[in-house]
């Protein structure tokens, strides 16, 4: 608002005062006839500048703040073999079947649409073991023939690599490290930080990747499969959000 | 002849006039009964109904127009004026808001680092930001901008930041501005009334109900960060983000000026803002300047990073950084 249009009101509500009686005690004549406003009015009069208005709800704490590592977050696990800025260990998220520590990210207007991709479907809704016989990566007489299908292998055929590469050929539940160690998926990190290292360093140090649910206390960080399809890494293309307006609007222009 | 020591009403006006009066509060004691003696004007024509809940709410209104710049009210009359606005909010909205008077945390001074060789230009930060900062809807108000760079550019000016198609695109790369928080900002400088400052953990935030819509502040910034209000902002009721600041995202009225402020509402409770939450890409990192283990740290300390129009001097707490 205008100074101008300050004074303005100021004036017609000093002449709407001057209107109605010339002292308190015309002004308390008129309110008795006013009814149901006169508490209202009185007690403005009584604690001018400031009149506590009883809103049922609890008045608003000036100090009131979440504190570190009481946030709603997801389920995470302690990174093995990396250590973030100041050797300090952190966590890496790890997606379960749970609806409500998923939607325990909610806050605010953040949703959960983080991840530049979804996530295949949950490992454990589907055990690797439901057609793969035993533990072995060998196959269960009844060959499902389009499973895996969402899975385009571009990134070991860039490389030269196969499935056994990164799979552990004795259990197909967990990933196969060339050191002949054995990671599960949730720390699926540990595969791809053997030759994207430089990024690994970038994640740990946090430069590369996402922080998740706050800048303070506790580290959560996303695993590098929480963005990157590990078969086909690459992010894809897409329409951005609609561009600004960056003009006066035009139903104000003159 | 009245008493005039005998007087209850007189006596009354004599303790009040015995106090110290500031201008402001003798304003606020005349409006008092300014509002009684509308009120009194509107019973006597029956074609000026007032319900009660407008009555309510104008009465509100003025306690409101009538208040003290945010930094020198005492801790009594913020809670006072955040139970009106979000009493207001109730009476004119049917929206149940809660307004944060949150300070700065001791030891905290943010930051924020950009990665340019990260970001894709989708945008989502812009649509977070909007959302959550309830942005004017109509105008299309937005705090971010997002610019497409050919590779080996560094002129904003002849830049596109209106940019509408499939994006990456090959051999370009995209830098975002908004507000950087300077440690010498020069829109604070400027301002003739005090409206806007730099609160101690380096946000520069505006009292939209201070403010007086010169817009000094936005010819000032040389980032172009600051926003105008032409209209009384729209945002439809089921959109608006009830979870807000006094000195943030709390509604704006017609006329005054607004910018980013690092979601004041959020990273004082320790989460980030909401841009660094939406962004798919990873490319925006926010911490505390002051922690040595901070992630915003470890990026100043081991990447290539510049700011923007350096040779100003104004210090600015965003810093763009390459992989």
């Amino acid at each position: 608002m205008t100074r101008a249009g300050r004074v303005s009101r100021l004036l017609s509500a000093t002449l709407a005062l001057a209107i109605v009686g010339c002292g308190r005690d015309g002004q308390r004549s008129a309110l008795g006839t006013v009814g149901s406003s006169h508490d209202a009015a009185t007690s403005a009069a009584a604690a001018p500048g400031g009149v506590v208005v009883d809103t049922g709800a609890p008045a608003s704490d000036t100090t009131d703040r979440i504190q570190p590592g009481a946030l709603p977050t997801v389920a995470a696990v302690s990174v093995v073999g990396w250590t973030g800025p100041g050797g300090k260990p952190f966590e890496v998220e790890i997606r379960t079947g749970d609806p409500v520590s998923a939607n325990a990210r909610r806050f605010g207007t953040i949703t959960l649409q983080n991840a530049a991709r979804e996530r295949s479907p949950n490992v454990g809704q589907y055990p690797c073991t439901s057609c793969h016989l035993g533990r072995a990566m060998v196959l269960r007489d009844e060959r499902i023939p389009d499973a895996h299908r969402n899975i385009q292998p571009l990134h070991p055929a860039q490389t030269g690599a196969t499935c056994a590469t990164c799979h552990a050929p004795d259990n197909v539940e967990l990933l196969a490290l060339r050191s002949g160690d054995r990671a599960t998926l949730d720390h699926a990190y540990r595969v791809c930080a053997q030759c994207h290292f430089r990024q690994a360093e970038s994640w740990a140090g946090g430069a590369h990747g996402k922080r998740l649910d706050g800048w303070q206390g506790r580290r959560v960080v996303m695993g590098c499969a929480d963005c990157h399809d590990p078969h086909r890494p690459a992010l894809e293309p897409r329409i951005p959000f609609r561009a600004p307006t960056l003009e006066r609007p035009p139903w104000r222009r003159p | 002849m009245i008493d005039r020591t005998k007087d209850p009403t007189a006596a009354d006006d004599a303790s009040v006039l015995a106090k110290r009066l500031d201008r402001r509060r003798a304003l606020g004691m005349l409006l008092g009964g300014a509002v009684a003696g509308t009120q009194a004007v509107a019973a006597c024509s029956p074609a000026v109904p007032l319900t009660d809940a407008e009555r309510e709410a104008k009465q509100l209104g003025w306690l409101e127009y009538i208040k003290r710049n945010y930094r020198s009210m005492s801790d009594e009359e913020r809670r006072e004026t955040i139970n009106r606005l979000e009493r207001l909010a109730k009476l004119q909205r049917g929206l149940d808001v809660r307004i944060q008077s949150s300070g700065a945390q001791p030891g905290v001074l943010f930051g924020y680092a950009f990665n340019i060789s990260k970001c894709k230009g989708y945008r989502s930060c812009v649509e977070a930001c909007i959302n959550e900062n309830n942005l004017d809807r109509r105008a299309g108000t937005q705090y971010i901008r997002i610019f497409e760079m050919e590779g080996g550019e560094v002129n904003l000016e002849e830049t596109d930041a209106t940019f509408q198609h499939e994006v990456p695109v090959e051999g370009h790369f995209y830098l975002g501005t908004q507000c950087f928080q300077c440690a010498d900002p020069p829109c604070v400088k400027v301002c003739p009334v005090g409206a806007t400052w730099q609160e101690p953990d380096g946000i520069t935030v505006i009292d939209y109900d201070w403010c007086i819509g010169c817009r000094y502040c936005m010819a000032a910034c040389p980032y172009w960060a600051r926003r105008f209000n032409w209209a009384t902002p729209e945002v439809p009721a089921d959109a608006v983000n009830t979870n807000q600041h006094y000195l943030g995202n709390r509604a704006r009225k017609k006329g005054v000026v607004e910018k980013c402020t690092f979601c004041i509402h959020r990273t004082r409770q320790g989460l980030l803002p909401a841009c660094a939450e939406a962004c798919p890409t990873g490319a925006r990192v926010f911490g505390n300047l002051l922690d040595p283990e901070s992630e915003i740290r470890w990026v100043l300390e081991h990447k290539r990073i510049f700011r923007l129009k350096e040779d100003l001097k104004t210090e600015p707490r965003f810093w763009y950084f390459t992989d």
